[in-house]
């Protein structure tokens, strides 16, 4: 089972020191960079209001400085909003500088804001996404690209530099509802399971992804990312004593931001009682249990990769690292023997 | 005595028989002696589909070596604002102000490449209103909390970037111009007029005063950092800096004469002309003694206060790029500031 971090990197409006919070965010990268994970990610949002948050790729990019085996993973780029030159040049200059460590998480946004502050609408989503993937991965390949989409026009365009990686950095979609999974299955090399759904959707789900990976002829793939929100104590109560304020007043804003109108139907309420959203959902426990959930995941899902939030809005440098050590010693070593 | 800053410009550019990835590990070099012999400024460009270069993308880049390089500021030179959607800048910007502890210059400018245009969905004739419109849209988005504007290619209802500049009220933005028209642009709505090495020395006199008549025009200061940048060589004489560099100066200046650079320079220059003819009044080649009076005499002539040098051109190699980054530090540096 490998490991990866993901920053949220979101604090309050009234936040005092943001430049603190930065250098402890690097302090995080560097304790996981020692901790053998595989990989660090963070998300993309703009307009975060009311959360002040670091963009995607300058923090990934800036943190690229604090590692070098840890792997930066986009998660999510919310690619229907960009044009593709501009994220396939961002992302072949990451890879070649941090020498062919970058994974391309990539997925649609639901925010009006966002799509709005871009020039475009909720409806151009789904057709953007799978234009510009398409753009994207040409360009990573070939010189000289020819090709007119809807919103924009490669004329004989030639990348200013090839990915490290060959052909092109690994692709993980997120997806939240069954027709997005399909897609994840058609167009990506992986599907990068979101923190949001309960593990019943999730379990259904999979059955989707893998009836369309049979039907698009290809294989399951080698790395299946699986992202929950996560918190480790002595005992589940103290877990969930410690975490809940921080992960309620981030789900608040989720709520208010309409996340759960992109979930599937069944699965889209996030403005649930906090119990309610943690079952299921939320990975807060004592070691033992929390390997046993991951040990379950590896072994009735497929899963390779656990991508960590450890980190809830507010949440004290100190409270998170007791958390990510406490990981490390005692349930990481029980996964890997089980 | 002139409070003198020294910055250095990078375009990182390589033919495509490079090896990117030793080429980024000089540049981590090249860039930890900047900050060690005390330059203050480090700028990069940017370009899309870069062809026939290699290049690092801007944004990136500069956010990788903010971490190598805790002195110097950061200079955007330049993000070819028309192309883009304001939202999406202002908040990298913030991102990066904030995490470089307020240190970035925010200098931008239209673009002028098809290739690029075309792929940024950017028709013919649309660059100004977009650039106009779009830098509006990112001071506002800089200094209010919440934005509700309607551009011609963008929406903002209700926006906030996502964290604050640490400078206030934001950093500073360079505009870069060739033509009259865009400079008077730079006065209305930037802090500072970005002169580009391209510029004659001649031809930058008479706009120079130009500019001064239009910050006059929009009763705006003359701004108190005043940075210039040229091409710059510095060797044991004056036709040694010249073999030294023409083969790499020559091959950059080609291209951007293909690339159609040319086309928006003030009337009567063009970059189409012989290698020996941009010697002349545009680029500053020889011992240090030279290069140091030639730089008193722009600092003199226009007041120029932060002299930027761009001293690092495609398949330049690295040892070349370091011995140039230590003989203007130790030769031209002091001697430019005792002249001055």
């Amino acid at each position: 089972m490998k490991y990866g971090l993901f920053i949220r990197g979101q604090y309050r409006q009234d936040e005092p020191d943001l430049k603190a919070r930065f250098d402890e965010l690097m302090e995080q990268v560097r304790v996981v960079e020692a901790l053998g994970f595989s990989d660090l990610l963070s998300g993309m949002h703009y307009a975060g209001y009311p959360l002040q948050q670091f963009q995607l790729m300058p923090f990934l990019a800036r943190a690229m400085a604090e590692t070098e085996k840890l792997r930066l993973v986009t998660g999510i780029i919310l690619l229907s909003l960009h044009k593709p030159l501009d994220i396939a040049e961002q992302m072949a200059s990451l890879d070649v500088m941090s020498g062919g460590r970058m994974v391309f998480g990539c997925g649609l946004g639901y925010r009006d804001v966002e799509f709005q502050g871009f020039g475009t609408q909720q409806s151009e989503r789904v057709p953007r996404l799978i234009e510009n993937l398409e753009a994207i991965k040409r360009l990573w390949t070939e010189e000289h690209v020819n090709m007119k989409g809807s919103h924009f026009d490669l004329v004989d365009t030639t990348l200013s530099m090839r990915p490290c990686q060959k052909p092109h950095p690994p692709i993980w979609m997120g997806a939240n509802a069954d027709g997005a999974v399909r897609r994840a299955a058609e167009l990506a090399d992986t599907w990068f399971i979101n923190p949001h759904q309960r593990m019943d959707t999730i379990e259904r789900q999979l059955d989707v992804y893998k009836s369309a990976l049979d039907e698009f002829g290809k294989p399951f793939p080698s790395e299946l990312p699986l992202m929950r929100e996560i918190f480790v104590a002595e005992t589940r109560d103290k877990a969930k004593e410690i975490a809940r304020p921080y992960l309620e007043e981030k789900y608040k804003v989720y709520h208010q931001w309409g996340q759960d109108k992109a979930m599937p139907e069944g699965d889209d309420n996030l403005d649930l009682d906090f119990d309610e959203l943690t079952r299921d959902r939320f990975l807060f426990g004592s070691p033992d249990e929390v390997a046993e959930q991951i040990i379950g995941y590896e072994k009735r899902l497929g899963v390779t990769h656990m991508v960590l939030g450890m980190q809830g809005v507010g949440m004290p440098q100190s409270q998170m690292l007791e958390s990510l050590h406490l990981f490390a010693e005692e349930v990481m070593p029980q996964v890997a023997s089980a | 005595m002139v409070d003198m800053k020294f910055g250095y410009m990078t375009r990182s550019q390589h033919t495509h028989d490079e090896d990117m990835s030793a080429r980024f590990e000089e540049l981590l070099e090249q860039v930890r002696l900047l900050d060690k012999l005390g330059y203050s400024s480090f700028a990069k460009g940017n370009h899309f589909s870069s062809d026939p270069f290699y290049e690092f993308q801007q944004m990136p880049l500069i956010c990788r070596l903010m971490g190598e390089a805790p002195n110097m500021r950061f200079i955007a030179g330049i993000v070819l604002l028309s192309l883009h959607k304001p939202l999406e800048v202002a908040e990298y910007f913030a991102s990066m102000d904030m995490m470089s502890g307020g240190r970035m210059v925010f200098g931008c400018g239209l673009g002028y490449r098809d290739v690029e245009y075309k792929a940024f969905n950017v028709q013919k004739g649309t660059g100004v209103v977009r650039f106009e419109q779009n830098l509006e849209a990112i001071k506002r988005l800089w200094t209010e909390d919440k934005v509700t504007m309607k551009g011609d290619y963008f929406e903002l209802d209700g926006a906030s970037v996502s964290m604050p500049c640490v400078q206030d009220p934001y950093p500073p933005i360079w505009i870069g111009a060739n033509a009259d028209v865009a400079v008077d642009r730079a006065a209305r709505m930037g802090d500072i007029w970005y002169i580009s090495a391209h510029h004659r020395k001649d031809t930058l006199l008479r706009q120079i005063d130009f500019y001064k008549s239009c910050l006059d025009k929009y009763k705006k200061p003359f701004p108190t950092e005043w940075p210039l940048r040229r091409e710059v060589f510095v060797a044991d004489s004056r036709e040694e800096a010249i073999e030294a560099v023409r083969p790499y100066l020559g091959l950059k200046y080609a291209t951007y004469h293909a690339w159609g650079q040319s086309e928006p320079m003030p009337e009567g220059e063009t970059l189409g002309l012989d290698f020996d003819d941009l010697l002349e009044n545009r680029f500053i080649f020889g011992t240090a003694d030279e290069v140091a009076e030639e730089i008193v005499d722009y600092c003199k002539l226009f007041g120029t206060n932060h002299f930027i040098t761009s001293c690092q051109w495609p398949g330049m190699p690295h040892s070349l790029v370091m011995e140039g980054i230590h003989r203007f530090a130790e030769d031209v540096m002091p001697r430019v500031r005792q002249g001055l």
